[in-house]
């Protein structure tokens, strides 16, 4: 999914299968109570699309953690230079067809440097898996809790937690996002980003969790350990959260293609994580100048980013629907 | 001598101002124009479309002072002098402009008398007279306004206090006996004053006005064109001042009706329009091309159109030799050894947009003096001497520096193949990007700048190098802000030698010694010189008449002469 | 209803004065000093200490917020003196580096930007309708599973990506369209089409995705509820109860979703703009945080603050004029 913030919204439609307006925002899953995980990967294996998305996401996975390996073997660092690989008198541009493709660059080179793109790509899905898992736990940490506590206690806290929640969703979010990003230091950007997309994010997680909770509040089970003197806290944790598993599962696997591409929106706009550290959105930024004479140079990123977020796009799908079907049943 | 720094500069490569030595001397940037020739005679009429990406700094001339607005003035205003056309055999060469000839100097070199041309207007009809000069002269004592050159403030004599005519009132150190005849008094001689009154900001206006933003979005016209439409970051558009006559004018033959800057064009959109050639964009001249549009060119159709200048302006990497371990000479040698300038070139948009320099003077500068101290197999790099040196300096296992770059694409990319360099030898360089607004400002404070950043410098005038290496090794010129001695070298010798060759007459001599001490200077590797920028640019078909101007546009195409070989295309 | 408004206009310029004061507070806490921007080539400290105590930047911060919001409604001036820059309201700030009002440079792109929003929220909401009532009504056929995989496509697509691919194909492989740029409508509307389809559907592929998702969700929703079984159960034939009784709730939803993706789309624009190197508020965004120009990058955010604001607004009251139920509520 693309970076702007009404896909985030989207993909809440998406989640919520139906109408997702302010005045009535549906609960996904409301009632998957006690249907077994085991069940749940029962169904989703007979899934052809969500198995293969998972397939990629497990691939893409161990490309990142074994990044160093893929490399040693491919024979190229991300940072290497390769003058013999870019005809200096064409403004450097890639010897050979397909951005240079060749037996010792398996992606072909970036113009300019020379370096490999498939050693760049390699490290570049680890700042894109890192980043956008990283923002994803933050934000269903944040959701989570917040939702819970708003959702169980009520009153004043439920008031200041739901002001501040449509406060950031009527906030113009990748914009503000880029303008922070600009204004601060460039130190350390990947916590940067992910403390920032998850600002951002965590209301619409926190907004659902909220409402499953204000209904789970008032049945029976919560009812009993109520009258058990069970405190508050224990309440929220022990009774209500593990009934909310299966929504916070499925919308935070929604919510990573988001993530995913708003970390690469964001380092397509140069806000991101700081060259020469690669990135995909970086990569694909700078292939524009290039799209003409160089297409192989946004192809093997833009398909790798492509593939990703579909990936995780059909696999939280199915989930969704998965989860759906066993509570209607 | 002030500083010139290169920034992102529009139609030129690089900041500098046009402050020529008279007479010969420099070596023309030469031109070398494809076959489609661009140096045929323009016909009258038509209007001539420039396409580029940032807006000028300032429509006064006042305030701005960088290649791309230099020469952008060069249409609208006029001063006393000014440099020769692009078309001229020394296009270095200061000629008159407003004054009959160049200046009369005392015998003490302290006394400068001009005297105007008959028939000077402002675009109103108003005669431009020796008042008008002298007002807009004094502005650049304004604190506010006058923030362009600097040299008139410095050379010209002026009342301690004096801060320009909006509020100080008259300069007394400017003498208008009658109209005109205008008589200047320096504070010490300076031989070349023709120069300093070729100045973008010693253009003449009307008394009283120009006042604090009152020139923001307007233009006193004085030279052949006026300004006719302004929307600031979009378009500029001038008509004929018709009050401007070109029997006064040896300089500016003003061929077209009129001109058209489009601004704030994506530099991509820039090539696409100007490898498409549709519509009037055959009558458009941009600035030098991306590295990626290069490939694009090489059709026969499109070969032809190509147009080539040298660069006149060195990128360099300077070493804080304040800084350990850059204090000791043989640290910084082996990074000198070590630098792979290929690979910088490369970066850089390859050989056609740059070339490798291994002085700091470049050739196309007068002074210039060919020799590479680290030399290496097409200047890839000595691997081999560099790690010997750092051995002898102890530091076999390398160590860490910071190096500052600016957060811009090329920079970045020449940074990160310094980095590449380095690594070769042991030394991790930790890049820290700065952002473009506040770049210079950052590295030109000491106590911010860290241990080696990259830069450039383009000479103030090309027919000799000294403002090449004053500014930027002369140890007592070492600044808490805005410094451009970025190595901090404070190099006895080196000053004396300064001293020495800034004393003598014969300019030849002290080109030729200039030359020598660029050898001796880079002996201590205070800096690494790393490239030179070219120009490679894309006319329209129906453009003509472009030669380049190291003064007058930093290389870059001169819009005096420009014209369009037939004013009905487009 | 008045009284409704009122209300909802009222919180929507509280947001709003939120959204000037957390813009304003980031950047007075992060940015780096303006004064040292403006102070340019020739600085010194005392130069810099001018400008700070001419521009107000000395003052705390709350004066300074004060005149920053007192100036969107009434205008105010930079400095004094002969220095002095006039800023007329509504002054969303002063960009000092290319002497110009920030609002005077936003309404200048804002026609770019707004041929592209309009244009692509047009080809979204037809694209989107047809496919989601197309998929509702064939559910479960082979056309379903087809919309559905293309939406899945079609939001995982990264739109700079798209862009780059459509580029290439329809401008350099097939060269059926132009390289865009911004060409007036009424300079020449073939080459205006020609040059914004691009750009059009790159910035509508994502919503046309999610909207065709909704729909279909929406209108296999109300077609089982049973007051759609009634009319059936009357006998009415199948497009009448469709146009009665489906069409109307199932797409209201819609509506709301539409304001506020509508209002929305300045972020989107950025990225569409930029790819596309089209001189629109987004690429002029784009363009200031390059350039730190912050000014600009605060005048935009909270442009795009003031336009999710007000659709909001604007979406909870066309929603109450549609949807009966709201009203009552209301």
């Amino acid at each position: 999914m693309t970076s702007t913030p009404t896909d985030l919204t989207a993909a809440q439609a998406v989640a919520a299968g139906s109408g997702d307006t302010p005045e009535a925002p549906a609960a996904p899953a409301a009632g998957a109570l006690r249907a077994g995980a085991g069940g749940t990967w029962q169904a989703l294996r007979r899934d052809v699309g969500a198995m293969l998305g998972l397939g990629y996401i497990v691939l893409v996975t161990l490309v990142a953690i074994f990044a160093p390996v893929l490399t040693a073997i491919s024979g190229w660092t991300p940072y290497e230079f390769d003058q013999t690989a870019i005809d200096p008198n064409l403004g450097g541009m890639p010897i050979g067809p397909w951005g240079g493709v060749s037996a010792e660059h398996w992606f072909g080179v970036e113009p300019g440097s020379g370096r490999d793109i498939f050693a760049r790509i390699v490290y570049g899905a680890r700042v894109s898996m890192s980043i956008a898992l990283s923002a994803t736990a933050l934000t269903t940490v944040l959701g989570v809790s917040l939702g819970l506590v708003a959702g169980y206690f009520g009153g004043r806290v439920d008031l200041v937690i739901s002001r501040v929640m449509d406060f950031l969703m009527a906030f113009p979010a990748l914009i503000f996002m880029i303008a922070v990003l600009s204004a601060l230091p460039a130190g350390n950007r990947s916590t940067l980003l992910v403390v920032v997309i998850s600002v951002f994010g965590w209301p619409y997680l926190a907004r659902i969790v909220r409402g499953q909770t204000m209904s789970l509040a008032q049945r029976e089970f919560v009812e009993a350990a109520r009258a058990a003197g069970a405190s508050g806290t224990r309440i929220v944790f022990r009774e209500i959260l593990p009934n909310l598993r299966s929504t916070i599962i499925v919308m935070a696997t929604l919510a990573v293609p988001g993530y995913v591409g708003t970390e690469a929106g964001l380092s397509f706009l140069g806000v991101g994580v700081v060259p020469p550290e690669p990135s995909w959105g970086q990569m694909i930024a700078a292939s524009v100048k290039w799209y003409a004479v160089d297409p192989a140079y946004f192809v093997f990123p833009g398909v790798f980013l492509f593939l990703l977020v579909l990936s995780f796009t059909v696999l939280g799908d199915r989930l969704r629907a998965v989860v759906d079907a066993q509570e209607g049943r | 001598m002030k500083h010139h720094r290169i920034t992102t500069a529009v139609i030129a490569v690089a900041t500098t101002f046009a402050l020529a030595a008279c007479g010969g001397g420099g070596q023309n940037p030469s031109a070398s124009s494809g076959a489609g020739g661009f140096d045929a005679e323009p016909a009258e009429g038509g209007t001539v479309h420039v396409l580029q990406n940032a807006d000028f700094s300032y429509l006064d001339p006042a305030r701005g002072w960088d290649g791309g607005v230099n020469n952008f003035y060069r249409l609208v205003y006029r001063q006393l002098t000014t440099s020769a056309p692009g078309s001229a055999d020394d296009p270095t060469a200061i000629v008159p402009d407003l004054a009959e000839s160049l200046g009369e100097v005392s015998d003490d070199g302290l006394t400068w008398t001009y005297t105007l041309k008959d028939g000077l207007k402002f675009e109103n009809g108003d005669p431009i007279t020796s008042a008008e000069v002298k007002f807009g002269v004094s502005r650049a004592w304004d604190p506010e306004v006058g923030i362009g050159s600097p040299y008139l403030k410095q050379v010209i004599d002026a009342p301690e206090d004096y801060e320009g005519p909006y509020k100080t009132g008259d300069l007394p150190t400017i003498e208008t006996p009658d109209e005109k005849t205008i008589v200047f008094h320096l504070k010490k001689p300076f031989p070349e004053f023709d120069a300093v009154v070729s100045q973008v900001n010693a253009t003449p206006f009307p008394e009283g006005s120009g006042a604090g933003d009152e020139f923001i979005h307007e233009i006193v016209a004085s030279g052949p064109y006026k300004l006719a439409e302004y929307v600031p970051g979009s378009t500029i558009k001038l008509t004929r001042n018709e009050s401007w006559d070109a029997a006064t004018d040896e300089v500016r033959a003003a061929k077209p009706d009129g001109w058209e800057f489009t601004i704030g064009l994506d530099p991509a959109t820039i090539d696409e329009r100007l490898i498409a050639g549709q519509g009037t964009d055959v009558n458009a001249i941009a600035g030098i091309i991306q590295p990626a549009t290069l490939p694009r060119l090489q059709t026969p159709r499109l070969q032809e159109r190509v147009l080539q200048f040298d660069g006149i302006c060195t990128t360099y990497m300077g070493l804080n030799t304040t800084k350990k371990p850059l204090d000791d000479v043989r640290v910084r040698q082996a990074i000198s050894y070590a630098i792979d300038r290929s690979a910088i070139v490369n970066a850089s948009g390859g050989t056609q947009l740059g070339a490798q320099s291994t002085t700091i003077i470049p050739p196309a500068v007068a002074g210039h003096k060919d020799f590479d101290l680290y030399p290496s197999e097409g200047g890839t790099g000595d691997v081999e001497a560099a790690k010997k040196l750092l051995d002898e300096a102890g530091l076999s296992d390398g160590f860490t520096l910071t190096l500052d770059i600016r957060s811009q694409e090329s920079m970045q990319a020449q940074a990160e193949s310094v980095q590449q360099s380095l690594e070769r030898i042991g030394i991790t360089v930790e890049l820290n990007l700065i952002d473009t607004s506040t770049y210079y400002e950052t590295i030109g404070t000491p106590s911010q700048q860290h241990d080696a950043a990259i830069t450039g410098w383009c000479p103030d005038w090309a027919s000799s190098a000294a403002t090449f290496i004053p500014p930027l090794f002369d140890g007592r010129n070492i600044y808490e802000k805005g410094n451009n001695n970025l190595a901090q070298l404070n190099d006895d010798d080196v000053n004396a030698r300064i001293d020495e060759i800034g004393a003598m007459t014969d300019i030849a001599a002290a080109n030729e010694q200039w030359g020598a001490l660029d050898e001796e200077i880079l002996e201590l590797a205070p800096i690494v010189p790393l490239m030179v920028a070219k120009t490679v640019l894309l006319p329209g078909e129906n453009v003509t008449g472009l030669y380049s101007s190291a003064n007058a546009a930093s290389g870059g195409i001169d819009y005096v002469g420009v014209g369009l070989k037939d004013p009905e295309k487009g | 209803m008045p009284r409704f408004l009122i209300t909802r206009v009222a919180s929507g310029l509280g947001v709003l004065l939120l959204v000037c004061l957390f813009t304003y507070l980031v950047f007075f806490a992060l940015s780096p000093d303006p004064a040292v921007q403006i102070c340019g080539k020739n600085c010194t400290p005392e130069v810099i200490d001018q400008i700070r105590g001419n521009l107000g930047l000395d003052q705390p911060f709350w004066t300074q917020f004060f005149h920053f919001v007192v100036g969107i409604f009434a205008g105010r001036t930079y400095g004094e003196g002969v220095g002095a820059v006039e800023c007329a309201a509504p002054c969303l700030g002063y960009s000092f580096q290319s002497s110009q009002a920030v609002w005077d440079m936003i309404i200048q792109r804002l026609p770019v930007s707004a041929t592209i929003a309009v244009g692509a929220a047009v080809l979204w909401l037809l694209a989107g309708l047809a496919g989601g009532l197309l998929s509702a009504v064939k559910e479960g056929t082979f056309l379903d599973r087809f919309t559905t995989g293309l939406t899945l496509t079609s939001m995982s697509i990264p739109n700079y990506v798209l862009a780059l691919v459509l580029q290439y194909v329809l401008v350099v492989k097939l060269q059926w369209l132009p390289f865009p740029q911004a060409v007036a409508f009424a300079d020449d509307p073939g080459q205006w089409f020609a040059n914004f389809v691009m750009p059009w559907i790159v910035l509508a592929v994502g919503y046309a995705a999610a909207y065709t998702r909704l729909t279909r969700a929406n209108v296999l929703d109300v077609l089982r509820e049973n007051y759609v079984r009634t009319a059936y159960a009357k006998g009415l034939a199948q497009p009448l109860v469709w146009r009665r009784h489906a069409l109307r709730p199932a797409l209201t939803p819609i509506v709301t979703i539409f304001g506020m993706d509508f209002a929305g789309l300045l972020g989107g624009a950025l990225i569409t703009e930029t790819v596309f190197g089209i001189n629109g508020v987004g690429k002029m965004a784009a363009d200031s945080i390059a350039r730190n120009d912050q000014p600009v990058i605060m005048g935009v955010t909270l442009l795009a603050g003031f336009l999710v604001v007000v659709g909001n607004i604007v979406v909870d009251v066309v929603y109450t004029a549609i949807d009966p139920r709201v009203r009552v509520n209301a």
